[in-house]
């Protein structure tokens, strides 16, 4: 627990902040976080914006097929990447989750190879765009079929209570996943096991077009927690501490054998739904406007001025050495090449059923066909 | 009126029986103010209200199960499902309510109701927004199964779904919504579901489709053309019932055939109409039929023009069948 105690009570009216909006520091406690931490939170919010704005630009220009970008909710997902242990526990991601990705370690030029299917993708090119996942890192590939990676998640955090070490599982979606049956099923699920599970739920509003008010009877999504036997948190997801220092809660709680939790993070999301949406149909500009005057990227950069960690020059600096990055990631997966023809019929299943491979050689009969299955 | 699209059709169609009949309302996820993400219910919100055209939470089973309920009660709800990929979370209220109501209440109760789906693959969707999953209605008993691929049987047959007494899932072949046009008769005409389409006539092979496949494989057609070959082609436009006269009697005139499907080859629909001519009709024929399908594996995205059954493969198939 931070410094022992409960910071947050859940189920309050006011979004939970720690810094205000010109970035004062207005949390009850002191901050307990290094500035080498401090910092990094800063960076991988950046970051994430500025690959965010490549990927629309590489759409643009017919690189990637699809765009589904994560700007204004980098707070939320950066804040409550920064509570986990990366690499130990678990994270079931959704399709706007790149900043959190990122966040957690997945290096970009991965990323990217994800984004353009390239030969380079551990994932060997097998989903669309803005679908993180990594084997490696423990991130559950994403699944686009909305809500169907909760009930997974709350195994996970079964399988975790069962080894007894700790972990917990991070389960991440947005307000429209919270209609869903299997939504429901696993949070019910979650709270009569009082599995390790942590469910953040990235609330911006709108699924798609349908606002949140048509989206369900409940002034909120936190209050459902209530139902399922686990507290609800509603946090300001502007601020990528309040993010953070929640989710630490909760994390720690689920580690020490607590049980579950579901935060609400208040967000936005900028841009319209996909690059395929028109988002001028169902929400007015002014309100648009309104939450980008917001930017949890300004906002959190001011806290840091404040407190002497951050200046034109460290920006300058960070935004050539996101830039030169991001240009490498680009010019290693043109270099590498999309994901070969050949590579369709792997992975099906662990071995190559007879009638897969009849189909790979009819497939062949037309193709040239690489050899390269693994 | 101008030449229309699919999916304009679909719109004005809608738009059309809702006019007819104050029952028929509409729900789904971002019909209303949006007009669907694809447009199928384009201004129908503005024209009907909310609450003739509902804006559902973000849950297929509540669509679909609402839509039983509505049905129960005299109306005629049209239910939208984004994406044919997202029925699953709704396809228990589909098969153990929607399929079963009218048999196990003895007919006491029934669900007359359509289940609209945008199906196919060839958009660079991936295996979540590209399938094709027909069979799994087939061989559902209970469900209507149809799948138009011109806006003249995309209105007639949406006329038939709507006014019948039994639920419909329409699929809708997404890859087409834009590609083909025609211009619609200012009529009332509806198409039986069941009956089938003669789009070409030949006589040297038989080519059966249906749906998004249409399109490639009249492209298949028009090639053999071109090399002296000439196709019959057969639209079955229904899945369940399908036409299973007009296939039999043209495949018995010609006793060469090609059955033409993207889903997934085994258990595909392709697989259905060749077994009943193997079964009906294997003295009538020159050679075996034969199956073009999708392959199966998961909807590939990178893979994603290859995994379709294109002219290329249809041609090979149609080559195999005239050699034999
Ligand atoms: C089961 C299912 N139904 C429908 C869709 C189509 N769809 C994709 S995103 C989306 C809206 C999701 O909204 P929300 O959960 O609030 O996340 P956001 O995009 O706002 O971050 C819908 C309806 C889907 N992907 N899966
Ligand atoms: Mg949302």
């Amino acid at each position: 627990m931070i410094g022992n105690v409960r910071r947050f009570e859940p189920f309050g009216q006011a979004p939970i902040r720690v810094i205000d909006d010109d970035g004062r520091w207005v949390a009850p406690f002191a901050c307990d976080l290094d500035e080498a931490r401090l910092r990094a939170i800063y960076r991988d919010m950046r970051r994430a914006r500025r690959f965010d704005e490549r990927l629309s630009t590489l759409q643009r220009q017919g690189k990637v097929s699809f765009v589904a970008s994560a700007a204004g909710h980098e707070a939320t997902q950066v804040g409550a990447a920064h509570a986990l242990d990366a690499g130990r526990d678990w994270t079931f991601p959704y399709y706007r989750d790149l900043a959190l990705a990122l966040a957690l370690g997945w290096p970009l030029a991965e990323a990217l190879a994800q984004q353009m299917a390239s030969r380079i993708d551990p994932a060997r090119g097998r989903q669309m765009p803005a679908h993180p996942g990594s084997a490696a890192l423990r991130i559950f590939t994403t699944a686009s079929a909305i809500a169907s990676h909760v009930p997974p998640a709350v195994g996970s955090a079964m399988a975790q209570k069962l080894a007894g070490r700790g972990d917990v599982t991070l389960c991440s979606f947005g307000d429209g996943a919270t209609s869903e049956g299997d939504w429901h099923a696993a949070l019910n699920l979650a709270g009569a096991q009082g599995a390790p599970a942590v469910f953040l739920c990235q609330n911006n509003g709108y699924a798609i077009s349908v606002a949140f008010r048509h989206q369900s009877g409940s002034a909120d999504v936190a209050t459902k927690a209530h139902a399922y036997g686990m507290p609800g948190y509603r946090v300001d997801g502007m601020d990528p501490l309040a993010a953070y220092y929640v989710t630490r809660q909760a994390v720690e709680h689920a580690r020490e054998g607590l049980g579950p939790a579901l935060i609400e993070a208040l967000v936005y999301r900028y841009g319209p739904h996909s690059n395929a949406d028109d988002d001028g149909r169902y929400r007015p500009a002014d309100e648009v406007a309104a939450w980008r005057r917001r930017d949890p990227i300004a906002r959190y950069r001011r806290y840091l001025e404040g407190r002497g960690l951050w200046d034109d020059a460290a920006e300058a600096a960070l935004a050539a050495e996101v830039k030169a990055e991001i240009d490498d990631a680009v010019r290693a997966n043109e270099a590498a090449g999309r994901a070969p023809l050949g590579w369709m019929f792997d992975d099906v299943f662990a071995d190559l059923p007879p009638h897969l491979r009849r189909q790979r050689d009819e497939l062949a009969a037309a193709h040239e066909l690489e050899r390269d299955g693994h | 009126m101008a030449a229309q699209t699919i999916v304009q059709t679909v719109a004005r169609t809608l738009a059309e029986e809702m006019a007819r009949d104050e029952r028929v309302v509409l729900l789904g996820e971002d019909v209303g103010k949006r007009g669907g993400v694809f447009l199928a219910t384009e201004g129908l919100f503005d024209r009907f209200g909310p609450d003739r055209v509902i804006d559902t939470p973000l849950s297929e089973a509540a669509i679909i199960g609402a839509a039983i309920g509505m049905a129960v009660h005299g109306m005629r709800p049209v239910a939208e499902i984004q994406f044919a990929d997202y029925v699953f979370p709704g396809f228990d209220q589909l098969v153990s309510q929607a399929a079963k109501l009218r048999y196990r209440s003895g007919g006491g109760f029934s669900a007359p109701m359509v289940v609209r789906m945008p199906a196919g693959g060839g958009v660079a969707g991936g295996h979540h927004h590209s399938q094709n999953p027909e069979s799994h209605f087939v061989h559902t008993p209970g469900l209507q199964v149809v799948y138009p691929s011109t806006p003249g049987d995309t209105r007639g047959l949406l006329r038939s779904a709507v006014r019948g007494d039994d639920p419909v899932v329409f699929m809708e072949p997404k890859r087409l919504y834009r590609a083909v046009k025609e211009e619609l008769p200012d009529d009332d005409a509806t198409i039986p579901i069941g009956r089938a389409r003669l789009r070409r006539e030949g006589d040297d092979v038989v080519l059966i489709s249906y749906g998004a496949s249409m399109a490639e494989t009249l492209k298949a057609a028009d090639a053999l053309a071109a090399q002296g070959v000439s196709a019959d082609v057969i639209d079955l436009r229904s899945l369940l019932p399908w036409d299973q006269d007009l296939v039999l009697e043209r495949v018995a005139r010609v006793g060469r055939v090609v059955v033409i499907s993207e889903a997934p080859r085994t258990l595909s629909f392709a697989s259905e109409v060749a077994a009943t001519i193997a079964e009906e009709a294997l003295d009538l024929l020159e050679a075996p039929p034969a199956r073009v399908t999708g392959f199966d594996v998961p909807y590939p995205y990178a893979q994603d023009r290859a995994y379709l059954p294109g002219p290329d493969r249809i041609l090979r198939a149609v080559q195999r069948v005239l050699d034999y």
